[in-house]
């Protein structure tokens, strides 16, 4: 048949169609009508609704595979049976199935988001896919007979294929609901991403340091977004952006710049635990103490979205400690380390098998007999030594010379020893101490000033010193940990 | 296989022919196992196995030997250990023995209040084998904890009101709450809690500790346990000295026990007329004896007498000094409080434990005994977390004023948990619970791990595990980590076997753990 002399038969055709199946064709238009209006009479207000609504709706995700076979079955069997005919004769009967399948679960899918009271743009994508996609089968049932009759009008491929392209799309809108939007491309490998432009997506931030971005952000996108974002928007609201924020959701705004109290943010996060609206929902874990007070905070000081500085709190940063530099090789000691042992009974252990973490200088059984003198004959080892522990022995501010030589010295232990702290100034060019412990000494708070310059020195203890006395140990650990 | 004529109901077994092995390999086997290969060779079997028994189960030790051929520990060098840098340099095992309640302790089951005396769901149990002393039950009561719980600190960590003194410490805390055992009853689960087995004959955790790391203080022992004096108003498990064994390791590398009443270490003063001098020279004589003996026999743990004998003697110059606390300042009794200057309660245990800590003892396990409440949980909890709460945070928190916790592993744990249901009546006052091994609660600190961690998830009634679940093998690897030991390299070789305290199912490090 050539082109150009098909197109009056085909109307005739299915015109003759329409004649045969006249109430093929009425119910198609009723059922038709009835999905597209489903949404206008049964609105999806973000509610949840009745139980039983979401019982039988949690069965959609695993029933709707059976629309999704039998659809894909059908082109397929459609051209395996331009070989084999009695397929084809298949192919009607599953697409039959297919229809009545995908309104089953249609209106399975219906009850879920119903009954859940989901809301969203995926949610409303993922509907409207699965509406275009029923009335697009119940075509395909109308005019496939046309087609099968042996003329070859190219509507039903046309239509098939239709409905093959909603199809992937309506699935993948279902996959971004259960699993995340962007699950798909989450681990494509690098190459392939920036191929597809995946990376540039992320929309330029305004202020990369302000509190907002730093603190306020991270705090509800670890918690809030699961429910209140883009894939999911319960009661309207969206958490994901500053603008999505300050905008609040069906109840109103959320934020009430600079009074908190009034901020329904604040309220739903703080309610008793058991109470039902209190957010994070659904068993997650609540927000922490800390988190809302930052939020309290920001919210107090205006919710900006570009201010670097909120009043009241102070955000401890903490660069990451510095690897501790290699030492050099003492095996060659072992012998005289061995000897040294004999000698002065103190020891020198190592801080492992590999000879470049160092040694520790070990004094605990000889304590007593250990003053600056024996101190002073380990300086031979001096680079090798990461950790001195002299607590309890007697050396005094006069080892302070000797122990400056110890350059790869990261903790030293001076607990309960005859130093007052008048020569710590001499350990200003350790450059890798890390720990240092004067408890129960004679220190004074005053002798401590040289230490402040030393960039690596994070630990000093002073428990029960002029400096710091007992009484006060405890809360003031209490509150910093016995860190500076 | 032929019947025997008389037997009519027996069924055939099954011969090696049956397998399904090629058919090339049955004839070659067929071949050459005759009944007088058969014979000979058990011949030679059973001659092996008489002389490893005449020689003693030295036999079976993997001792290295010296160049004169006598027994040896293999030395320090040798062990290469630790295997990295430690994050610990020791540890302190806060031992409660009998089994914490979790859900009244620190599992926090809010859902429960609601099901008071509802039975617990039978999918929820599965097929799993109770204990005889609840198997019978006809109903499993579900018995919600009788406290309160608040939240502490920066983590908001639920702690029961129970524990007012572990609430102020929960920032510091790692909290695992998915620990789990394969044994149900108290003696099998405290062995595989301490020796990574549940028979006896394994080397513990401080034995391992001991031999592995080595001392830091010769005048200390390297391992020391401490007991804590029973309350006969608890229901107090035994506590017995195969829980610091040194199984097959020399017996040098045992605990040693302090008593907890009178003098901790008997006839530690030299009798009158016997001064130190005299001591020694007695003692070398003995050390002289002791290595004729040696090499006359060859036993090792001969050396471990020697070493002990010498122990002994230093100990005689160091215990005093380490158990006098009269040098203690006040603040150490405000923290540690009233219990802890009378002997062998469990706070003294504990400030005990710091000062041997500070003296490089190595592993220092303190026992808690009675925490099996079977039955008046409501009479018995309060007392046990009376005794047990506050020198807990004492302990804690004096290391850290001290600068101790950097490098100090403090571990809580028991052998097990206990069941969400009642054990025997379930009254509004009172209930009681039965062992649980499928999830109990422990907590670190200290050196090597994250704090302020609350880790793992079991589900609503604290009976099965959701998430993260940590075997006690895994749990175990966790500690040498964090004292430097890969778990997997720290083998002695007994029995023919590289064996290790993890050992033999595969167990991993808990790196959700780490610091």
């Amino acid at each position: 048949m050539t082109v150009a002399g098909s197109s009056k038969q085909i109307r005739t055709r299915l015109f003759a169609g329409i004649g045969a199946a006249r109430r093929t064709w009425v119910a198609t238009l009723v059922v038709s009508a009835a999905l597209l209006l489903l949404p206008v009479i049964v609105k999806l207000d973000g509610k949840p609704h009745a139980d039983w609504e979401q019982f039988i709706g949690r069965f959609h995700p695993a029933a709707v595979h059976v629309p999704i076979g039998l659809i894909l079955l059908v082109p397929i069997l459609e051209i395996a049976g331009a070989f084999r005919p009695a397929l084809r004769e298949a192919a009607a009967f599953i697409l039959a199935l297919a229809c009545l399948a995908c309104v089953g679960s249609l209106i399975l899918g219906y009850l879920l988001a119903h009954g859940s009271g989901s809301t969203g743009a995926t949610v409303t994508r993922h509907m409207w896919g699965g509406i275009g996609l029923a009335i697009g089968l119940l075509l395909c049932l109308l005019v496939r007979p046309v087609w099968a009759m042996g003329s070859t009008p190219r509507i039903y491929p046309l239509l098939l294929g239709c409905v093959m392209l909603a199809l992937f799309w309506t699935a993948h809108q279902g996959g971004s609901l259960t699993h995340g939007a962007g699950y798909l491309t989450e681990y494509m490998p690098g190459p392939l991403k920036r191929m597809a432009a995946l990376g540039a997506v992320n929309a330029a931030v305004p202020n990369p340091d302000s509190f907002y971005t730093k603190q306020i952000h991270p705090i509800l996108d670890a918690n809030c977004i699961a429910c209140h974002g883009a894939s999911k928007t319960e009661a309207g609201l969206r958490l994901d952006s500053y603008e999505a924020l300050m905008m609040g959701g069906k109840d109103g705004p959320v934020i009430v710049p600079r009074s908190a109290d009034r901020s329904l943010l604040i309220e739903r996060v703080t309610l008793p635990a058991g109470n039902k609206h209190l957010m994070p929902a659904e068993g997650r874990p609540p927000l922490k103490p800390a988190e809302i007070a930052w939020l309290r905070s920001w919210i107090q000081a205006g919710a900006s979205s570009t201010a670097n500085k909120v009043a009241g709190v102070v955000i401890e940063e903490r660069p990451r400690e510095a690897p501790p530099q290699p030492v050099g090789d003492y095996s060659q000691w072992a012998d005289e380390i061995e000897t040294m042992r004999h000698a002065q009974g103190a020891k020198l252990l190592p801080v492992s098998s590999k000879p470049s973490d160092g040694l520790i200088l070990n004094t605990e059984d000889v304590a007593a007999s250990f003053g600056d003198a024996q101190l002073a004959q380990f300086q031979k080892f001096a680079p090798f030594i990461v950790e001195a522990d002299l607590a309890r022995t007697s050396v005094t501010d006069a080892s302070f010379d000797t122990l400056a030589r110890f350059t790869h010295l990261r903790a030293l232990h001076l607990e309960e020893t005859p130093v007052t702290g008048s020569g710590l100034s001499k350990l200003a060019g350790l450059s890798q101490l890390n720990y240092l412990n004067l408890s129960e000494t004679k220190v004074t708070a005053d002798s401590l000033a040289p230490l402040r310059s030393m960039p690596n020195l994070r630990h000093i203890y002073l428990f029960n010193t002029p400096a710091q006395p007992a009484s006060a140990a405890e809360t003031a650990n209490a509150n910093a940990g016995g860190t500076r | 296989m032929k019947q025997h004529p008389l037997c009519t109901d027996c069924e055939p077994a099954s011969t090696v022919m049956d397998l399904p092995i090629p058919a090339g390999l049955k004839q070659e086997w067929s071949n050459l196992e005759t009944r007088r290969r058969f014979l000979g060779r058990s011949g030679k079997v059973l001659g092996w196995a008489a002389m490893s028994s005449l020689f003693g189960e030295v036999a079976l030790r993997g001792d290295v030997r010296d160049t004169k051929g006598q027994p040896r520990t293999p030395g320090r060098d040798e062990l290469k250990l630790p295997h990295f840098a430690p994050k610990a340099k020791r540890a302190i095992y806060l031992f409660m023995s009998g089994g914490p309640p979790q859900i009244d302790l620190l599992d926090y089951k809010p859902n429960l209040a609601a099901q008071y005396n509802k039975d617990m769901p039978d999918s929820v149990r599965g097929n799993q084998q109770l204990t005889g002393m609840t198997a019978g039950q006809a109903h499993f009561p579900i018995a919600p904890a009788h406290w309160p719980f608040k939240q502490y600190g920066q983590t908001g960590t639920w702690v029961s009101d129970l524990l007012p003194y572990t609430a102020r410490m929960v920032d510091d805390l790692t909290i695992v709450k998915t620990v789990n055992t394969d044994a149900i009853n108290h003696e099998p689960a405290i062995m595989l809690m301490n020796t990574g087995n549940m028979n006896a004959g394994k080397p513990c955790l401080g034995s391992w500790l001991a031999y592995g790391l080595g001392s830091m203080n010769d005048n200390l022992p390297t391992f020391i346990v401490l007991q804590t004096k029973t309350n006969a108003k608890e229901n107090n498990q035994p506590v017995s000295s195969r829980l610091w064994s040194s199984g097959f390791l020399s017996s040098e590398f045992a605990g040693v026990g302090l008593r907890s009443g009178g003098d901790p270490v008997l006839y530690l003063a030299d009798p009158s007329g016997v001064d130190r001098e005299v001591r020694r020279q007695m003692l070398d004589a003995v050390e002289q004896i002791n290595r004729q003996t040696l090499e006359e026999i060859g036993d090792p743990e001969t050396n471990a007498r020697i070493a002990q004998y010498e122990m002994a003697y230093r100990m005689q110059a160091s215990v005093p000094e380490l158990v006098d606390l009269s040098k203690e300042p006040q603040s150490t009794w405000d923290l540690y409080g009233p219990d802890a200057k009378e002997p062998g309660t469990f706070a003294y245990n504990c400030l005990l434990a710091r000062r041997m800590a500070e003296r490089g003892v190595r592993f220092t396990q303190v026992y808690k005994r009675g925490w099996d409440v079977h039955d008046n949980v409501t009479g018995m909890l309060p007392l046990l977390c009376q005794e047990t709460d506050r020198g807990c945070y004492a302990l804690v928190t004096d290391l850290k004023r001290r600068g101790l916790l950097d490098d100090t592993l403090v571990i809580w744990a028991g052998e097990f948990g206990r069941t969400v249901y009642s054990q025997g009546g379930l009254t509004p006052e009172n209930y009681g619970r039965d062992h649980h091994p499928r999830c109990f609660t422990t907590w670190m600190t200290g050196g090597g791990v994250r704090p302020g961690l609350t880790y793992g998830e079991t589900d609503e009634y604290s009976y099965n595990i959701v998430r993260d679940p940590v075997h006690v093998r895994d749990f175990n690897a966790t500690i040498l980590h964090c004292l430097g030991i890969d778990h997997n390299k720290f083998t002695y070789k007994f029995q023919g076997l590289e064996q290790k305290l993890t050992s033999p199912v595969p167990a991993s490090v808990v790196n959700g753990l780490l610091a």
